[in-house]
């Protein structure tokens, strides 16, 4: 259908439309108009994707001068694929209603393989990756650094972004990352040699080069031809590399010195925690390494690799990794930590040394994103509470909304188990973590559900040790055994392949009415990437609030630097953080409008205010007085009766109007008007 | 509904009763409307089988034990499949039925294919003390039905109908098979779910083209099963054939009469039970053999006994009776009288026949669609020149 929104003509490659679509549209819009950055939550299979291509496809063709590129950012090779599938049927619709072959060329960058370094590409209108191309400094120098300034970014998925930020800024070190990084500049050493015997001008060309300092790139950044590269700072971009490392001979005998200081800084017994400045100061009073010449490391590496013509910088990864910390530590003086462990908390017998080098700052990372493109939209079905992502990523956006589901028939059933029905307060909070009669209440729970849900059931726990323990603890009293006569049971480990295989029997046993449960972890590879659709998730159980592991160093770091900088208090982003991440495992079962599912939410914590708050609004609404703090028993009764009327037969036809709509039911004035309350902003 | 005020009683059913109303206010479930639904006239003009083979599998296992239905779930399915199979007889009197349990991983047969109502009835009040154990075996009691469904002429319709109150099956192969013979034997299964929506159900309804239904509660249970009274279309591609059928002469003999001489009824002669010597009943017009009871087929000589108002019911299942013309009242000039009670039209809507053009009231069109199968009116210009 041909829309129009706000003056634009969107082409819609369907015949029905989700109101909300419609809202989401309309709001994509505005901040496309305003060239400023949104943050949109809208629940999953309402078409987003759809949604997010048509408009702003549409607004290209409109606005050609004003939007010259999509890039679309998505988390995992099938959702890119998804993607691309969408906007092929909306490349065809385009064919067969324009009548007319469209010139717009899209990419899709999946793998290394799939990887085309044609120059044409940088003339596509849409591109289609993941994440880490545009984010993590060391491919996105190789793969995004061109692209356009009048583009448009999206970040799908994006309620974890936060954390693919630090992810790509921190560095890890281990012994074995020195002992490769050694290997690496002896590597370099033997090759500095042998060119030096054979083509010792090109070392000279270089030095020549490297005395003329990092002009070229300095002229790129100020006519504003490349994105930025946070590894690469302004202020050096105006100096000279320094004389310690021009040479090349120099710069690997201080390499070499720099990794026998890491390599003491390793020789430690108990845990050592500094800032970057700290480190610096020590790192000048062992050695006498300088603060300037740590901040060319990256740059001086890039440069030596590039002189000797190396071609497989993957066997260099270990010298890069430690430039690139080398750089990072010089550069920024807030925003990081260092820690120094001796040993895992987990196995703390067995000496395994590590340095965290470690980002507390999300916007570090993103911020020549938000600087560099004129929108960058943030989306995905869970993103509540929407006002902490621009404080987290410090970023000022223009549209915040969060749409709601339309339903013809309420498809979700949140329900808050509180009590046992020996009235014990469930709750997974630590100081109860150990006590049987929480354990067997939810036993009891999770076997009664058994008996009346059918097909699959997903069950996460907070962590693999909770759910080791209160497994076995299951098994002890013989819950166990009583469940498995109701439903099979199968287990996610931290094994990725054994983890697959338990999916594969799970949903096979979903499929021939054999039933099965999957106890899986919140923050697992489940609850982040696997759609549990129809049978594979009838209903989904939360054990617990899936706080993360406080005792983490690096998180109390964070916190405290959370604390001091944005001024967010630290249960509040601990809240925050468990909230989304229930969020995100409890809509595992909801993926459209003819799905159902019940989201059992078994801790009496939920009930609180602060909690429930916290839920996307689409989840959120759908929870009442009733179904606050109930016992066992009376979820049961709910989810029974709820289960029976979902069963009854549910047509397109039910939903059309209500849910569902078509180009004239859409343009109604009453339609327009209910639309506008759908999007909630804040 | 008239089970409401019976059902707020229970305190059970009160607190049920409270979280529909809460809870769930989003859709209206047409189902206790009196004109659309599944209730009334599902199919308009569609030619439907005359000559039906049911199977009903009733669960047995242990979930049938819950109480949800009173006084529990196997009882009250019993009890309704008595009404069922009562009523099935009475719409479908040359079909025939036969029952089927599984329990504990097992299917049985509880009653053979046949077309005698008593026995079936008399075995499901037998049932009514089985002990529930174990979990049901989908793919057995399918097997077990098949076994005899397959030798069923291709004239007939073939038709599985499973009760299933648990949620998990235990099959000792892979019931996906299963379904692809089912489907090429032209065996339509349809599902009586008790507590909720089973994946595996779905697909057999669909594939098998029948029907899938889960309850809310016993009124709806009893709604939906007799659903399956009204035979399902005859496929296009069903075998059309002639049968040979005896309309066997009924004697009545005084005891007072010199010549009568009594005789055994043969469909008798197997069971101990009923009246073994009688004066009169039915003769085979082939072979001469005494029935009480139609219909029936002969012992001895195989043909089918029926008697003519047992044909003329299975009859109009093969020409339905048109859907009646809802229009309102006001259209309607003159007195506003239902042409069959003579009552005052005093309902918003009217219903007027299509060829006759009579007019009637809904519960007169009720009756007229679901008991008689044809309109007095249309009858009464026949009769009359």
């Amino acid at each position: 259908m041909k829309l129009n929104i706000e003056g634009l003509l969107v082409y819609f490659p369907y015949d029905y439309i989700y109101p909300e679509q419609y809202s989401y549209m309309l709001e994509l819009k505005r901040t496309l108009d305003a060239k400023g950055h949104g943050v949109l939550e809208m629940p999953s299979g309402t078409g987003k994707t759809i949604s997010l291509l048509s408009l702003i496809v549409a607004y290209q063709r409109a606005f050609p001068l004003e939007v010259t590129k999509l890039i679309y950012c998505s988390r995992t090779v099938p959702e890119i694929e998804k993607v691309v599938e969408e906007l092929r049927k909306l490349m065809e619709f385009y064919t067969k209603e324009t009548g007319e072959s469209n010139n717009f060329l899209a990419l899709a960058l999946s793998s290394r393989k799939n990887l085309c370094i044609h120059p044409e590409i940088l003339h596509a209108n849409i591109v289609v990756y993941s994440y880490h191309y545009l984010l993590d400094p060391k491919i996105a120098d190789l793969v995004s650094k061109e692209l356009a300034k009048k583009s448009v970014v999206v970040f799908d998925e994006a309620h974890n972004i936060d954390n693919v930020c630090i992810d790509s800024m921190s560095v890890n070190i281990t012994r074995r990352t020195l002992d490769r990084c050694q290997t690496n500049v002896d590597t370099l050493q033997n090759t500095i040699h042998k060119i030096k015997e054979t083509d010792a001008a090109k070392l000279r060309e270089e030095y020549r080069r490297l005395v003329e300092g990092l002009k070229e790139a300095n002229v790129a950044r100020e006519t504003d031809i490349y994105l930025a590269n946070p590894v690469l700072p302004d202020e050096i971009l105006q100096e000279a590399v320094p004389g310690s490392i021009r040479t090349a001979e120099h710069f690997v005998g201080f390499m070499r010195r720099f990794l026998e200081y890491l390599k003491s800084r390793l020789r430690v017994q108990h845990v050592v925690q500094e800032s970057a400045p700290q480190f610096l100061k020590d790192i000048f009073e062992k050695v006498c390494i300088d603060r300037k010449p740590l901040r060319f490391c990256a740059e001086r590496l890039q440069s030596l690799l590039r002189t000797l013509e190396i071609a497989d910088i993957a066997d260099f990864s270990a010298v890069t990794l430690i430039s690139n910390f080398a750089t990072l530590v010089s550069t920024y003086s807030q925003g990081f930590t260092i820690i120094i462990e001796p040993f895992e908390d987990r196995t703390p017998t067995i000496a395994n040394p590590v340095l965290h080098f470690s980002c507390m700052d999300p916007s570090i990372a993103i911020k020549p994103v938000f600087q560099r493109f004129q929108s960058v939209v943030i989306t995905s079905g869970t993103l509540s509470p929407l006002d902490i992502y621009p404080r987290i990523l410090d970023f000022r956006p223009v549209t915040m909304a969060s749409f709601t589901m339309t339903l013809a028939r309420t498809c979700l059933c949140p329900l808050i188990v509180g009590r046992g029905n020996d009235q014990v307060a469930l709750s997974s909070k630590f100081e109860t973590r150990e006590d049987f009669a929480v354990i067997r209440n939810y036993g009891n729970l999770l076997l009664e559900m058994s008996a009346i849900v059918p097909d699959g059931i997903v069950a996460f726990f907070t962590s693999y040790v909770y759910m080791e323990n209160i497994v076995a603890s299951w098994y002890e009293q013989g819950i166990l055994e009583n469940i498995q006569r109701n439903k099979l049971i199968f287990i996610e480990t931290q094994d990725a392949a054994e983890t697959s295989m338990a999916l594969e029997k799970y949903q096979e046993a979903c499929e021939n009415g054999r039933g099965a449960i999957l106890l899986s972890v919140a923050r697992g590879k489940v609850s982040e990437g696997i759609d549990f659709v129809h049978h594979y998730g009838r209903a989904v159980i939360m054990f617990g609030v899936p706080y993360v592991y406080t005792q983490s160093r690096i998180l109390k770091a964070r916190l405290e630097y959370l604390r001091d900088q944005f001024q967010i208090r630290e249960n509040d982003f601990l809240t925050f953080d468990a909230m989304r991440h229930a969020a995100q495992c409890v809509g595992r079962a909801i993926r459209g409008k003819t799905d159902y599912g019940l989201m059992i939410f078994a801790d009496k914590r939920y009930a609180r205010a602060d909690k429930r708050g916290k839920l996307p609004r689409w989840i959120q609404e759908h929870i009442n007085d009733g179904s606050l703090n109930l016992t066992v028993d009376e979820a049961v009764q709910l989810s029974k009766h709820f289960l029976r009327q979902m069963a009854q037969p549910f047509r397109q036809e039910d939903q059309l109007g209500l849910s569902l709509l078509t180009l004239e039911q859409l343009e109604s004035e009453e339609m327009l008007q209910k639309i506008t309350q759908i999007a909630h902003q804040t | 509904m008239d089970e409401e005020p019976e059902r707020a009683k229970r305190w059970e059913g009160g607190y049920e009763r409270t979280c529909c109303v809460s809870s769930f206010p989003g859709l209206l479930w047409n189902m206790f409307h009196p004109q659309g639904g599944v209730c009334v006239f599902s199919h308009g003009q569609v030619r439907l089988g005359m000559m039906r083979h049911v199977y009903v599998v009733i669960d047995c296992s242990r979930s049938m034990e819950d109480q949800d239905l009173k006084p529990n779930r196997l009882t009250s399915t019993l009890k309704l499949m008595e009404v069922f199979v009562d009523e099935y007889f009475d719409q479908n009197p040359i079909s025939q039925v036969g029952i089927i349990t599984t329990k504990n991983k097992r299917a049985e047969k509880l009653t053979d294919l046949a077309g005698n109502p008593k026995k079936h009835i008399t075995a499901l009040k037998k049932a009514v003390d089985t002990v529930c154990v174990g979990e049901p075996s989908l793919y057995n009691s399918l097997n077990l039905a098949i076994q005899t469904l397959k030798h069923m002429p291709g004239h007939t319709s073939r038709e599985i109908l499973i009760i299933l109150s648990s949620l998990t099956t235990c099959d000792p192969a892979n019931i996906y098979e299963l379904i692809k013979t089912l489907k090429s034997l032209k065996v339509r299964v349809s599902v009586i779910g008790l507590s909720a929506e089973v994946r595996v159900c779905t697909v057999l309804t669909r594939e098998t083209g029948g029907s899938y239904h889960v309850i809310l509660d016993e009124s709806h249970f009893k709604e939906l099963l007799m659903l399956h009274i009204k035979p399902p279309p005859a496929s296009s591609s069903s075998e059309c054939s002639l049968i040979r059928m005896g309309f066997p002469q009924h004697t009545i003999a005084s005891v007072t009469d010199q010549d009568a001489k009594p005789s055994f009824s043969m469909s008798h002669l197997d069971s101990s039970s009923g009246p073994g010597l009688s004066l009169g009943g039915y003769l085979c017009p082939q072979c001469h053999a005494t029935y009480t009871e139609l219909p029936v087929e002969c012992k001895v000589c195989g043909l089918t006994l029926v008697s003519a108002p047992h044909l003329a019911r299975s009859f109009h299942h093969l020409f339905p009776l048109q859907a009646f013309v809802e229009s309102p009242v006001e259209n309607l000039q003159g007195d506003r009288f239902c042409q069959a009670c003579q009552a005052e039209l005093k309902d918003k809507s009217m219903f007027s026949c299509p060829s006759c053009h009579s007019v009637f009231c809904v519960e007169c069109d009720l009756f007229i669609h679901e008991s008689l199968h044809c309109c007095p009116c249309c009858i009464y210009c026949q009769t009359v020149p």
